[in-house]
């Protein structure tokens, strides 16, 4: 794979999957986009004056997004030590990397916004569903449940944090909205990592869409009213916001899970 | 590929458009693949007859050769394995292959 010129849609698919699991992908992926850019943002990029109930709204948000990135770091390190293969147990690593980046960057711009004790301002602002959608995630991690975590995070959680994510970046301020961007970029790979990998394991183990649909019935409503609400709070018209639920459900019927 | 089941379902036929692919300044993927994909960009954009959307991530996915039902094509960065077909109304879509 030397070769400038090979088409990556000639790969046989065991190559293409290896190839997009690695660390190396990742590591030349994250390079293009992100090597100018410390804390998610062009160095040279002047910030504007939020005040007010602009302020409050970016920090409550940010707070959100904050509750929502701990939640799948802690999830996808404890993954690694429940995946089935190799190839998982990698791109969970390389996804460790991205989720402590983003909580990271978010941290940082509560601190350009003023913030002086981020722990204490997301306590106060978090989103109890998001909260509660935290803890039931760590449990399904703790028990070792492959597929019911895999879905709770890379599938619930990441296609909604992209969704919305996106959709802020839109309205947001420009520096958040360059913040933003590179973490969409991130979360691609995760919410098509989610569905590839539930997708193949549903081919195997087809009796798991029920055991899977009652854990959808429980957390996707969460995940839902948290960012429906955080992107309410971030400014985003509401003619868009129906989006979030319509490209999640593509997923779940993609997957068989309706 | 003999042994590539998306590859053999490929229909033969006349011959297609093939085209030269030059990097549209997709970051998300190493160097060497870039070429192969772009954003899609809004409202006035449109698709080649070698392009077409990725329904997990949304990238256009583009092809040197003219995108024909059968075809399969990866997504890079959503990691899709993905079947082009027939969508019934005379347009392609893509099946995402597990």
């Amino acid at each position: 794979m030397t070769d400038d010129n090979f088409d990556p849609h000639e790969l046989h698919p065991d190559d293409f999957l290896k190839e997009v699991h690695s660390f190396e992908f990742w590591f030349q992926s994250v390079d293009g986009y992100l090597s100018d850019r410390p804390y998610g943002r062009l160095e040279a990029s002047n910030d504007i004056r939020i005040e007010g109930a602009a302020r409050e709204a970016l920090i409550t948000t940010l707070c959100n997004y904050c509750v929502g990135e701990t939640a799948a770091l802690e999830g996808a390190s404890g993954m690694i030590a429940i995946a089935p293969n190799r190839h998982s147990k990698i791109f969970l690593a390389t996804q460790v990397a991205d989720e402590a980046r983003h909580l990271e960057v978010f941290l940082h711009r509560l601190g350009e916004l003023g913030v002086a004790d981020a722990e204490a301002e997301i306590a106060r602002r978090a989103n109890p569903n998001l909260v509660r959608f935290k803890h039931r995630l760590l449990e399904l991690v703790g028990t070792a449940d492959w597929a019911g975590a895999l879905f709770a995070q890379n599938v619930i959680l990441e296609t909604m944090e992209a969704i919305a994510f996106d959709a802020h970046a839109q309205v947001a301020d420009p520096i958040t909205a360059q913040i933003l961007d590179g973490v969409v970029k991130d979360e691609r790979r995760h919410l098509g990592f989610g569905e590839n990998d539930l997708g193949r394991l549903l081919q195997d183990d087809p009796d798991a869409r029920v055991r899977l649909g009652a854990i959808r019935q429980e957390l996707d409503a969460l995940v839902l009213a948290a960012f429906d609400g955080a992107l309410a709070d971030a400014g985003s018209v509401r003619g868009d916001r129906p989006t979030l639920g319509r490209d999640y459900l593509a997923t779940i019927d993609r997957l068989g899970l309706v | 590929m003999s042994d590539d089941p998306l590859q053999s379902a490929a229909p033969s036929g006349t011959a297609r458009s093939t085209f030269t692919l030059e990097d549209r300044g997709f970051l998300e993927v190493p160097k060497k693949w870039r070429k192969y994909y772009r954003h899609w960009e809004g409202d006035g954009d449109s698709l080649a007859p070698n392009e077409i959307v990725c329904p997990v991530c949304k990238v256009v996915i583009r092809s040197r050769r003219e995108i024909r039902a059968g075809d399969r094509l990866y997504c890079m960065p959503c990691m899709s394995r993905l079947l082009v077909v027939d969508d019934g109304t005379g347009s392609l879509a893509l099946e995402v292959v597990y």
